[in-house]
């Protein structure tokens, strides 16, 4: 193995197909976000408040072109406040006018109250440019792996060890 | 670069492909070829500007957010996949499992030999696809085709033995036969000789307690190497 650090060209193009696996992993995520126009087009569900529609750790997949039809009413969209980062996933009960300007208002189906406690502080609605995208489609549980691994950062270490293992393990 | 001296494992294929592949360029530079690394160095400009390219993208989209970068993002996205596309056309239909491009010294006819390896899964046998082109000529002058067993130049512990290779290469390709007129001889010499083993022979081979095992360049190279493993035993006795 190290033997080969002799021949520069095969260093360099062992080291160019770790890279472009990589690369090709992003680009494919940035081409799926210029279709669907989302930044974020795959969010992971974080909280109950849509059960029982969506469990926490559902997979969510979003899309962010109104071709046909504008955001309706009825709608379950994902949505980013203004000075938090975390997406909000949430339906749509109510909107007032039409076009980029309607004022919509979300609420969680398994929540008493709707939205304005969690808008930004003077905010009481939405806009359309507020919304990161529509549900379109959902995979149950899967994103549960990342849930796991946000709140308990220890198996983010177990998992490294892990995938070093079974590297070194392989080049035997 | 598996020099002669590192072991491999004989049941990985892949191992013996790359060992072998590796000491194709060592013995053609030995024997004065100039090694061109076109092919090569289109596959890793290629390669690597999509690399910077999606680097890039993964900066301005970092800095700038998604909305204001949309339709350069989309641009990066489309002509990622066209190098992308590109690289792999590069590889399938131009290299085409190519491990070494050179070209013989003049003594030897300056011809450039073109020289692509195969394995089929679980089958270890060595295709060797050599294409000779004329001295400043573009078209195919010749195509030679080998497939040979790893066996002939891998001992039962996983050794490379330079010997029985370069025996193979020079024998089956003139330009090489040219260019190291010695391992040309020997391979001539051992085609030759494996129909040597009469059963008259082998019978007195038995009774002289003498194992004939593999095929006779293995015997012919495992001979010289236990000669020299004695003698220098002897010698520092």
């Amino acid at each position: 193995m190290l033997s080969s650090l002799q021949n520069p060209r095969q260093v360099a193009a062992q080291l160019m197909n770790f890279g472009l696996i990589l690369s090709t992993a992003f680009m494919m995520w940035k081409g799926l976000s210029i279709m669907t126009d989302s930044p974020s087009p795959i969010v992971v569900v974080l909280s109950g408040s849509m059960e029982p529609a969506f469990q926490r750790g559902d997979l969510l997949m979003l899309w962010n072109r109104n071709l046909f039809s504008e955001t309706n009413v009825g709608e379950i969209v994902v949505y980013n406040v203004k000075g938090k980062d975390i997406p909000i996933v949430h339906r749509v009960v109510r909107k007032f006018g039409a076009g980029p300007d309607a004022k919509l208002l979300t609420k969680g189906d398994n929540n008493a109250a709707d939205d304005t406690e969690l808008y930004a502080r003077g905010q009481d609605y939405l806009n359309r440019k507020d919304i990161v995208g529509s549900v379109v489609g959902y995979m149950p549980f899967v994103g549960y792996v990342t849930i796991m691994l946000s709140e308990h950062p220890w198996l983010k270490t177990v998992m490294l060890g892990i995938m070093g293992l079974v590297v070194v393990l392989q080049r035997e | 670069m598996a020099s002669s001296q590192d072991k491999i494992t004989v049941y990985n294929l892949a191992d013996l492909k790359n060992t072998s592949d590796d000491a194709i360029p060592n013995y053609l530079n030995s024997l004065g070829f100039t090694q061109s690394h076109r092919l090569t160095d289109v596959r890793l400009a290629l390669g690597y500007t999509a690399f910077a390219l999606a680097a890039a993208c993964f900066a301005w989209d970092y800095k700038f957010g998604f909305d204001s970068t949309k339709h350069l993002t989309a641009a990066a996205v489309a002509l990622y996949t066209l190098l992308n596309g590109l690289l792999t056309l590069w590889v399938c239909y131009v290299e085409r499992g190519t491990v070494y491009v050179g070209t013989a010294p003049s003594a030897a006819g300056g011809e450039t030999v073109r020289i692509s390896t195969a394995t089929k899964k679980n089958v270890p046998t060595y295709h060797v696809t050599v294409e000779v082109t004329g001295k400043g000529g573009k078209e195919v002058v010749e195509t030679v085709k080998v497939s040979r067993s790893f066996t002939e130049w891998f001992d039962g512990a996983g050794r490379f033995v330079a010997a029985p290779f370069q025996a193979m290469l020079a024998g089956s390709v003139g330009v090489i036969g040219r260019a190291d007129p010695k391992r040309a001889a020997k391979a001539r010499e051992e085609a030759d000789g494996p129909a040597a083993y009469t059963p008259e022979m082998l019978n007195v081979l038995a009774q002289a307690n003498v194992s004939v095992v593999g095929s006779a360049a293995e015997e012919a190279t495992g001979s010289e190497a236990a000669e020299a493993k004695k003698a220098g035993k002897r010698r520092k006795a």
